[in-house]
This record gives structure tokens, sequence and C-alpha cells, in this order.
């Protein structure tokens, strides 16, 4: 019960302690503004060259909208411990780091959901892509899924900022890449096979694969698979992200490699 | 039952290396074999000049870094391998502005901490109203760290220290920074900690502060203790000296070494107090070098000059200069 506690509650408040996009202002701007016309980009660009129809685009970059909050969001979660000065203070804690670090990045993965939704519902509004009403459901399953593979992927990248300072060149990159990687603007069978492997392994991929067969018409049962293996692919990298804390906390006592007081 | 703090022979050495292509390792000793032990309920004080191995040693006994040798315990507990229990006993408060979450208020960096610190749920709101009372921010919770004074912060420190209501505190230089009101006014906190039987490790470079407080001190220069005891017998390393305090405005570091090379004289040293310098010389008790410092200060602008008994200060510069 403590450990949900810690989870939950702990967990929205270095939400609000160490994210820097909660401002109304930010917030509006960069995750669902942005996210947005990067969708109204991708449509436009898709009809012009046709490369794929406007469901192909706007359900996939609806997906990866949740990749901003949470990518950034698990960096934030951990780098700005550094920059707060706190690092020390929660490595004193006698908590369980699995439940300290990854109820961190839970709020992120909710943050994703409602930008995924908001950029599915504005995108498809404006470009008059017609969902069917009895795809919602699946489509709200495979965006949570997504969202929460894709917090899971931020924090294991937050982790490196325990050992690497300059951790936003791997958050950027890392969005950079999902964008190419991630079977969203680009099918994978328009990539060389070795980066079409590594777009397997990210999270997005299969969520938006599943949103698509959905948002197609596809029954549930065609969604599962995809959706299972986006949870798998959320899992491992929950599990990645957890041996990476240990092993850098670990290695931080031994070679003082955290400015951690 | 044991003592709080136990520590033996213990050692730490950094490594860092620098250079890309010929990449070179230098090795510090920050910590060159520390012996101690406070026992419970003690005022203990660590006492040292920037760079001599206070921080290191405090990091190595809450957890924080792993000794490069040598042992320490924390209430029995060893801090290296039995690290959950050692945390759950001991509290960190360290000086300065950093170590908050400026963008929640001071509740909630409370709230945040009581949860990593283990404080049970159902205590929790009681136990932070009771710090809250103590560190006298009651009724400014709710407001944002951010625009909290450095005596705000400070305050909020040692409460976020108490959360878990450690038996072995650990203050690093709390009142660096701090203004004289809000000072005492943490001495007095730490007082009444001690004698609630909390044993409390401080840091601090005040000697006031030291010889208020602390039940005993560990002067620390170099990685090693070099003298250990009551402040009163810590005073005795001064005792055959006489000390010379000259106010001065401009004194040349040359002339400061120049001081230190006439016969008679132990230490000199300058502390700058805004444009005020003040120059302490101590010299053997039977030798009067008053005259010969006043000479050597010619074309130096000069004010209050007395003579006066060594204090806990006078035997630290004396520790520290002899190590």
């Amino acid at each position: 019960m403590r450990t949900l506690r810690l989870l939950t509650v702990g967990g929205v408040i270095a939400y609000r302690a160490l994210f820097n996009w909660t401002s109304p202002g930010m917030f509006v701007g960069t995750l669902l503004v942005g996210p947005l016309f990067q969708l109204l980009f991708f449509a436009y660009l898709g009809r012009e060259l046709q490369v794929g129809d406007d469901r192909f685009f706007i359900v996939g970059n609806a997906v990866l909208a949740s990749s901003l909050a949470c990518v950034f969001g698990g960096t934030m979660a951990i780098g700005n411990e550094r920059r707060f000065g706190t690092l020390g203070h929660v490595l004193l804690s006698p908590r369980s780091r699995t439940a300290v670090f990854l109820g961190r990045a839970l709020p992120y993965a909710g943050n994703g959901l409602l930008i995924a939704a908001f950029t599915l519902t504005g995108g498809a509004l404006l470009l008059g892509l017609r969902i069917p009403p009895g795809a919602l459901p699946g489509m709200a399953l495979a965006l949570t899924v997504g969202s929460l593979s894709c917090g899971f992927f931020g924090l294991a990248l937050g982790a490196l900022g325990l050992r690497f300072r300059d951790i936003w060149v791997i958050s950027n990159v890392s969005v950079a890449l999902m964008l190419l990687l991630t079977g969203v603007n680009v099918p994978p069978s328009a990539l060389p096979g070795w980066l079409a492997a590594i777009g397997q392994g990210l999270p997005i991929t299969h969520a938006a694969a599943a949103a698509r067969l959905l948002a197609g018409g596809a029954d549930l049962t065609e969604a599962l698979r995809p959706l299972g293996i986006e949870v798998l692919v959320g899992a491992a990298w929950a599990v990645l992200a957890a041996l990476l804390l240990k092993v850098f906390e670990v290695e931080s006592r031994r070679h003082a490699s955290l400015d951690t007081l | 039952m044991g003592d709080a703090i136990e520590a033996a022979r213990l050692r730490r050495t950094y490594r860092s290396r620098t250079g890309f292509i010929r990449r070179r390792t230098t090795e510090i000793e920050a910590v060159r074999g520390v012996d101690l032990t406070v026992a419970r309920g003690e005022l203990f004080g660590l006492l040292g000049p920037n760079g001599a191995g206070k921080t290191t040693t405090i990091k190595l006994l809450n957890t924080l870094l792993i000794p490069t040798s040598g042992t320490a315990r924390i209430c029995g507990f060893d801090v290296e391998r039995e690290t959950r229990e050692v945390r759950r006993r001991i509290g960190y408060v360290f000086g300065g502005d950093r170590g908050l979450y400026d963008r929640l208020s001071g509740l909630d960096n409370l709230r945040y901490f009581a949860e990593l610190y283990g404080v049970p749920p159902r205590d929790q709101k009681r136990r932070i109203a009771e710090l809250l009372d103590l560190v006298k921010l009651a009724g400014r919770e709710r407001e944002r760290v951010e625009g909290y004074s450095r005596g705000m912060r400070q305050r909020l420190h040692i409460a976020r220290g108490l959360l878990h209501s450690p038996e072995v505190l650990f203050l690093d230089e709390p009142s660096i920074g701090v203004d004289p009101v809000a000072a005492r006014e943490l001495r007095r906190t730490v007082a009444d900690l001690a004698a609630t039987g909390t044993t409390v490790l401080l840091t601090t470079h005040y000697m006031a502060e030291a010889d208020e407080l602390c039940d005993r001190i560990a002067v620390i220069a170099d990685g090693r203790i070099q003298a250990l005891g009551t402040p009163a017998e810590l005073r005795t390393h001064a005792d055959g000296r006489r000390v010379v305090e000259i106010e001065a405005y401009g004194v040349p570091d040359d002339t400061v070494a120049g001081l230190q090379r006439l016969s008679g004289v132990r230490e000199a040293a300058v502390e700058a107090r805004g444009a005020l310098q003040i120059l302490t010389v101590q010299s053997d008790a039977g030798v009067d070098v008053q005259g010969e410092v006043l000479h050597a200060l010619g074309g130096v602008r000069l004010g209050r000059v007395s003579t006066r008994e060594p204090t806990l200060e006078d035997a630290y510069v004396a520790i520290v200069s002899g190590s």
C-alpha cells in the first residue's frame, strides 16, 4: 500500500517539482500546439508526395505526440535533480529506487496520453478523418499503452542522466529518431533493414500500428498482437531503466561520479 | 547500546581522468585514515579548512560514498553494506541555497521527502506541522520555495532532515550565509535536538558556534584528524601563547608572510570583514611582539590594536597550521 502511495503521490509531486513545461503557456505551446502542427505538416506532405493517406499520418503522429512529454519528461525527472541539487537527498531515501523512479514515469505517461488524445481529436477534426465510434475504446487502449511504453523509455534515457551530464543531447536525438524509425511518418518497408529493426525496439511503433488498424475498422482482436508487443517493449524499457538506475547509483558511490551534494 | 557513529581507518581516494588521447589519471586522497566515535546523544563538531575532508567524511558516513578502505558504522550498521538500515536512521542537512524543489511550496517539499524517507502516511500531517512550527515556517508553508529567503530555505532544510526523526543528524555547515539572528535560532534548534537525544555531527567554519554547541570537536586537516577533544581541551593547543589583534585596511600578503618570520611569532592570519581586515598574530606568551608587528605594518592604515588570551579559534589556527 505504501509502495503504491510512493508510486502515485510521490510521482505526482515529483512531476510538479521537476517538469519544466507545467505553466499553461509552455504546456499549450510546447505540448499541444507543437505536435498538432507536426501532424498537419506530415499529413500535407504525405498528400503532396502521395506516401500515405491522411489516416496513416493523423493516427501515427497522434500516437507519437506523447513522445515529447514522455521522453523530455523522463529526462527532466532525473536530470533536473542535478539542477536543483536534490539528487543527494533523493538517493539518501531508504525506499525502493524502483518505486521512487518508476513512479515518476506515470504522470508523464498520463500527460502523453492527454496530448495524444488532443492531437488525434484536433487532427481528425481539421483534416476530416472519420474514426468509427466502435474503434474509440481500442484506440484509447492503444494510446495508453503507447504513452506508458514511451514513459518508461523516457525514464531509461533519464537514468543516463545519473552518469552523463549532457543528457539533453540524447533526448533530442531520441525524439528525432522516433520521428524517423517508429513507422509513424516513414513506413518501415521504406527503411533499410537495420533501421527498421531499431524501430521495432522503440516505443510507439507497435501502438501506432495497432491504432491504425483500429482506426481502419479492424476488430480489437486484430490489434491485440501489436498491442502485446508494445506492452513487452514498454516493460523492457522499464526493466532497463530500473537496472540503469541501480548500476549508476552503485557506480556513483564507488567512483563519486555524481555531484550529489 | 553502542556508539552512534564509529569510523575506523576510514580512507577515500578520488580518481579523476584528464585528456582525450593521452589519458592521465590523478589520485587525490581526500580522507586518509579517519578514526572517530560519536556517542549516542552527543553533539560532535568536525572542523577544518576548505578541502580538509569534512564533506567527504560526511558522505562516507551517510552512505553517498563507499570508503576506499576502512569501515564505518551508524548505530551499529555498516555504511557500505547495510545502506537501507543506515539511511533509515540518519538525517542530512547542508547549508546553501540549493537542495530544494524551487517550484514547489515548502509544504510540498516536506510532503515529498516524507514519502521518500518513509514517514508513515498517518503521521505525515502531524509531523510536518510540528516541524514547520519548530523551524518557524508555519504560515509560510504554502508559498513557493523560490520566493524564500536564504534563512527560510535553511530552516526548511533542517525540517526536511528531521522528517523521519533520525537518530543521527549530519549538519554540514548549516549556518553558512545565514544572518546572525537566524544563526542564533539555528544554534538553539540544534542544541534542543541534542538535548532530546539526537546525535548530531556538525561541520562549521564558525568557531563560536562549535564552542557553544559541541560536546567534543575533531579538527580535520589534510584528510586526517589533527586533534580531538572537548572545546576546553582543544583550547590548550594555544596555551602558552598571547594574541595581538589589529584592525587594518589593505595589508599586503607579503607583509603577513613577513610577520610570520618575526622572532617569537607562531602564527599570523588575516580575516576580511568587508573593507576591514582583522590581523591576528599569535606569539609565545613570554615575548612581546606588538612593537615589531606595528613596525612591520608601517604604511598600512590601522585601527584598534588589542592583546587578548587565546580562543578556540586561535587553537584551531594553531592546530591546522601545524598539520
